[in-house]
């Protein structure tokens, strides 16, 4: 891989010089573009904010009319009671979704390619039935699951829940990756074979460089997904010694009653390491070598 | 073709002879090297969706009410359950509202999706922050962010009727209306649904060479044409399948729905799908025939796409 | 190159051991079924599904007590003085119900289970649990209208490990201010005319919760039964009065909007905001009331014309699922029989602020440790079971008829009698009557 990678590398400058192209235009309209963007963003996460808010609420103020735009007289009860109890479950959670990410897309783009590119005979059929596998309900599936893992011996180990996890986002994948690799040249993959490139070769070195957007893309969908998944976790991992964060919040949820502030600490305190990780997903993107390496 | 070349030589070395006059006899490759690329994908669809599939079959087509569901002696009654959805009172109902919910949704979504990536599309400062920042909703569990909408949506002391009252609108009830019940889960299911599609189109953008572009403003043409001339045809395969995958996900929405209304009040927000997960884990009395047989319902709909979808792309091709 | 082939066939080895598995584990299923079958979830290899030692695995609703709570620690010293480890894991209701089924299914269905009360005679039908008489537990010594909930065809089939139910919960200082007297309150007549009082004095008046779960049902049933209706038929005069009750609260502006898909938590906190009068709410949330920022205390629910209403009784029962090997029943019964001694009653009354013990013997010990919750324990003595009457497994359906029709009335998509007609026809379809 290494010998490829460097190659590649030397393909930046036509970034760099994209990058030229644009500051002239960019210089002009910055500033209402960047105060537009913090508008809508703000507008968007505004019920994060007011997660954060009832975050911080006692529970005498929860339901007050009008509500307190800000957490007046706030409590920490909550992130007390997470940093007590939730960080254990953050990590089974992280692992879980790192581990989903891996096995998708090892299994979806070379599939995804092998229909796209290499027209693989029934590939349309494949398609259809990936369509199909995702309408199939997750808790249809999660009974399908328990019944082959009570006789594997899988239940309530991480590996079973990576891959239950994983059927969510494989089908998509698949269906990504191909709606993405067809739009590659096929000169370029004419290329690599005049050039003596086997299949294998052209994937690794030619098709899944120049993928590298898409496959963040299903990174990203793999890794939210495994993230926010309940039904799997509960019906399959429930008895595990590592719980993920989507179970554990349960803890705060009883018969009768419910510990809001934190519930919403939970989730407030969950979502920061995995922003964290989206943004420098984004920052890969936006720095990948799109566009550019099918030109010139 | 620099990264092509640049990678070809490697190979090229070892590469023994006979391979190559191979491939260039067949331009696209063994059929076996196909499928073995795709065997893994094949396995996997076979080991875990296989059973799952024709559970949800079996289930549909026999009387499984919670003593068969356990003792596994279920009566066959082949068609019935089907039958029954469909001349239940409900079915027209949660039909139009799925109809009413997956349609409106769907556009919205796409919409502001589009737009966002479109405007995302030009860097400014700040601007790759804000645009991860826009995917923090979905870090969220959905227990936490439906029950944060509900929050917000609640007639009484719901922060949006308060800031609504401030302009002189008088108090909407959100949630608790039949009137307007079902809207108030459109608004939450698109919030929901926007991360999705820009994260999509984002990326479908990348894609699209920044000599297409430097072309168009060569001709002239100012944003919007722009956009319409250039940017949205060149979309196209990209918009396709995240429609047409918003559709799929959007049709099996219960958990939004759920936590906020229950499909209430008189079955003003009742989708299909909600149906379905009603009749199963609803009430004290599951009843997983019906719950499958509306599942299955939904899977021939989003069938009905799917071919829709391929008759599209096979048009696309010629 | 020798990488890459290599390469290539570990591809085709993976996808060749995946295969494998996949008939593998179709074509094991007898041996390995025989194998899991009375083991505990998860086919752990520790448990070889003997009586002597070993592990028991306990299911309960209450992951809010996590391992290591009081009532974590409970459930383990019960295990360890029947001489075996348990295994405990508390799911929310819905993914036990779940749970509960498909591990029946597989048969690998826990030892223990605690689920909510209308459960027991569902599951008692399907099989998958056994009666106290076959597990070897006395039940004489249980309140008749509280075991009643677990008895199908005069036999039960779980027993509560304590028993909760409604009232009105009221701010003392609203009262006050609005001039009414919480004595005079006696039927629904002067529940009206105190409602209008404190609406008059710019408070609101009452919250309950309306949700359409099991929860709405239970929370309308007083005013259901206290108005003399009957739940084989939801279309009465009287039943229609009951809604009508409620709708005109909503319509007179005394209950706010939210009602409509409150929560029993959510009403909770409205009332905890010290804006409203009244709160319809349960046993469970005495503790909070007293740490309420205001004064809060506590009615009987009224019925129509004058008396306490028959309130539903609520609460977790204790039951025993089906294990093919029956020698595991003796532990089981022991593990039982300890969690529910007076003391342990007592015990549990307290974790859960607060079940009131379903014995003679228990609910004296209560008395004796708390005094003031007197009102409470003759409450649960007059509560009425959901599924009594012989409803048993008609009761969920009817139950969700009701709460539909309830909801519906409410938000004013219909008229309460036409609700409550609809609800009558589509119980009775369900139900084959």
């Amino acid at each position: 891989m290494a010998t490829f990678a460097e190659p590649a590398g030397t393909r930046r400058p036509p970034k760099g010089r994209g990058k030229g192209r644009d500051k002239p235009v960019k210089k002009r309209s910055t500033w209402w573009k960047t105060a537009l963007g913090v508008f809508f963003t703000a507008l968007m996460l505004f019920p994060v904010y007011w997660i954060f808010n009832v975050s911080l609420t006692q529970r005498s103020d929860l339901r007050k009319n009008p509500p307190n735009i800000f957490p007046v007289d706030p409590t920490f009860e909550g992130y007390e009671a997470v940093f007590d109890q939730q960080l254990p479950a953050l990590g089974t959670s992280l692992l879980v979704g790192l581990g989903c990410v891996v096995l998708t897309v090892v299994i979806a783009a070379p599939a995804a390619y092998a229909i796209s590119l290499l027209r693989m005979k029934g590939g349309k059929t494949l398609n259809f039935i990936l369509l199909v596998a995702q309408m199939i309900p997750a808790v249809v599936m999660a009974m399908g699951f328990y019944a082959i893992y009570v006789r594997l011996g899988l239940l309530n180990s991480i590996w079973g829940l990576i891959l239950a996890d994983s059927t969510i986002a494989v089908p998509f994948g698949v269906l990504l990756f191909a709606a993405f690799m067809s739009g590659i040249p096929r000169e370029l993959i004419q290329a690599a074979k005049m050039d003596g490139a086997s299949a294998w070769r052209t994937f690794i070195s030619v098709v899944m460089p120049i993928s590298r957007n898409s496959a963040l893309t299903v990174s990203l969908f793999a890794f939210l997904w495994a993230w926010s998944d309940f039904v799997f976790a509960s019906t399959l991992n429930r008895n595990g010694d590592m719980i993920p964060i989507t179970l554990s919040i349960y803890n705060y949820i009883g018969n009768n009653t419910t510990q809001w502030n934190a519930i919403m600490a939970t989730a407030m305190v969950a979502s920061i390491p995995a922003a964290i990780l989206l943004v420098f997903a984004q920052k890969y993107v936006a720095a990948g070598v799109t566009a550019g390496a099918v030109k010139d | 073709m620099t990264v092509a070349s640049a990678a070809a030589p490697a190979p090229n070395g070892t590469q023994p002879k006979p391979s190559r006059v191979k491939q260039v006899r067949h331009p696209n490759g063994s059929p076996w090297i196909a499928f073995g690329f795709a065997a893994p994908l094949v396995a996997y669809l076979l080991a875990f969706y296989v059973y799952p599939l024709i559970r949800s079959i079996d289930l549909s087509i026999h009387d499984y009410n919670v003593r068969a569901f356990v003792q596994g002696n279920a009566e066959f009654v082949g068609l019935e359950k089907y039958i029954d959805v469909l001349t239940s009172p409900l079915f027209p109902k949660a039909l139009w509202n799925t109809v009413l919910f997956v349609g409106i949704s769907i556009i919205f979504q796409y919409a502001i999706g589009l737009a966002l990536a479109v405007f995302f599309r030009n860097t400014f400062r700040l601007s790759g922050i804000l645009r991860a920042l826009f995917l923090v909703p979905w870090l969220l569990p959905l227990i936490v962010s439906a029950s944060t909408w509900s929050w917000m949506m609640n007639s009484d002391s719901g922060i949006i009727n308060s800031f609504l009252g401030a302009f002189g609108i008088g108090q909407i009830n959100w949630i608790t209306s039949p009137d307007t019940a079902l809207t108030a889960v459109i608004i939450a299911n698109i919030w929901l649904g926007i991360p999705f599609n820009l994260v999509i189109l984002y990326s479908g953008l990348q894609n699209i060479p920044g000599e297409v572009y430097e072309a168009a403003s060569l001709d002239g043409a100012n944003g919007w044409t722009t956009f319409w001339r250039v940017t949205f045809p060149l979309l196209r395969p990209v918009s396709a399948i995240t429609i047409l995958l918003g559709l799929v996900y959007t049709l099996k929405v219960v958990d939004i729905v759920w936590i906020m209304t229950k499909g209430g009040p008189a079955n003003s927000s009742l989708t299909l799908a909600v149906w379905s997960y009603r009749e199963a884990f609803g009430t004290g009395q599951p009843a997983f025939s019906p719950a499958a047989a509306i599942g299955n319902l939904l899977i021939i709909i989003a069938l009905v796409f799917g071919l829709f979808y391929v008759r599209l792309q096979r048009r696309e091709e010629h | 190159m020798i990488r890459k082939h290599s390469r290539r066939y570990a591809a085709f080895a993976a996808a060749a051991i995946a295969v494998g598995a996949l008939a593998g584990c179709s074509s094991s299923d007898d041996t390995t079924d025989e194998a899991t079958t009375g083991a505990a979830d998860g086919g752990s290899a520790d448990d070889g599904g003997t009586a002597a030692g070993g592990t028991y695995t306990w299911w309960d609703p209450y992951p809010q007590h996590t391992d290591g709570s009081d009532w974590g620690n409970r459930v383990q010293a019960c295990g360890d003085e029947a001489g075996v480890t348990i295994q405990r894991t508390p799911y929310d209701t819905t993914a036990l119900t779940n749970q509960l089924l498909l591990s029946a299914q597989e048969g690998t269905s826990p030892d223990v289970v605690l689920l909510d009360n209308p459960a027991v005679s569902t599951l008692a039908d399907t099989g998958a649990i056994i009666s106290m008489d076959e597990l070897g537990f006395d039940t004489s010594a249980i309140d008749e209208n509280l075991l009643a909930a677990g008895v199908v065809d005069g036999t039960a089939f779980g027993i509560p490990i304590g028993a909760n139910t409604l009232a009105l919960y009221y701010n003392a200082e609203i009262l006050d201010e609005a001039g009414v007297d919480p004595a005079s309150i006696t039927d629904w007549a002067t529940l009206n005319t105190a409602l209008e009082a404190i609406d008059a004095s710019g408070k609101r008046a009452i919250t309950f919760a309306g949700i359409g779960t099991e929860e709405g049902s239970f929370q309308f049933l007083p005013w259901f039964w206290g108005a003399g209706a009957d739940l084989t038929e939801l279309n009465s005069a009287a039943a229609v009065e009951a809604v009508q009750l409620w709708v005109d609260w909503l319509d007179k502006g005394w209950a706010p909007q939210s009602a409509i898909q409150n929560s029993q938590n959510t009403a909770w906190e409205e009332f905890l905001d010290g804006q409203t009068g009244f709160v319809e709410n349960g046993t469970w949330q005495v503790n909070s009331a007293a740490e309420a920022g205001f004064e809060a205390d506590y009615i009987t629910l009224p019925a129509k014309d004058g008396g306490a209403a028959p309130a539903p009784t609520g609460g977790e029962f204790i039951m025993a699922p089906a294990q093919s090997d029956e020698a595991r029943y003796d532990v089981t019964r022991q593990i039982i029989e300890c969690m529910t001694t007076p003391e342990g009653f007592v015990e549990t009354a307290e974790t859960f602020a607060y079940y009131i013990p379903p014995t003679a013997e228990g609910q004296e010990q209560f008395i004796e440790a708390h005094p003031e919750l007197t009102v409470w324990v003759d409450a649960v003595r007059a509560a009425k079971g959901r599924t009594s009457d012989n409803l048993g497994t008609d009761y969920p359906l009817i139950s969700e008829q009701l709460w539909t029709a309830v909801q519906a009335a409410m938000s004013g998509a219909m008229s309460a009698q036409d609700a409550m007609d609809a609800a009558q026809e589509a119980a009775a379809a369900a139900t084959g009557n």
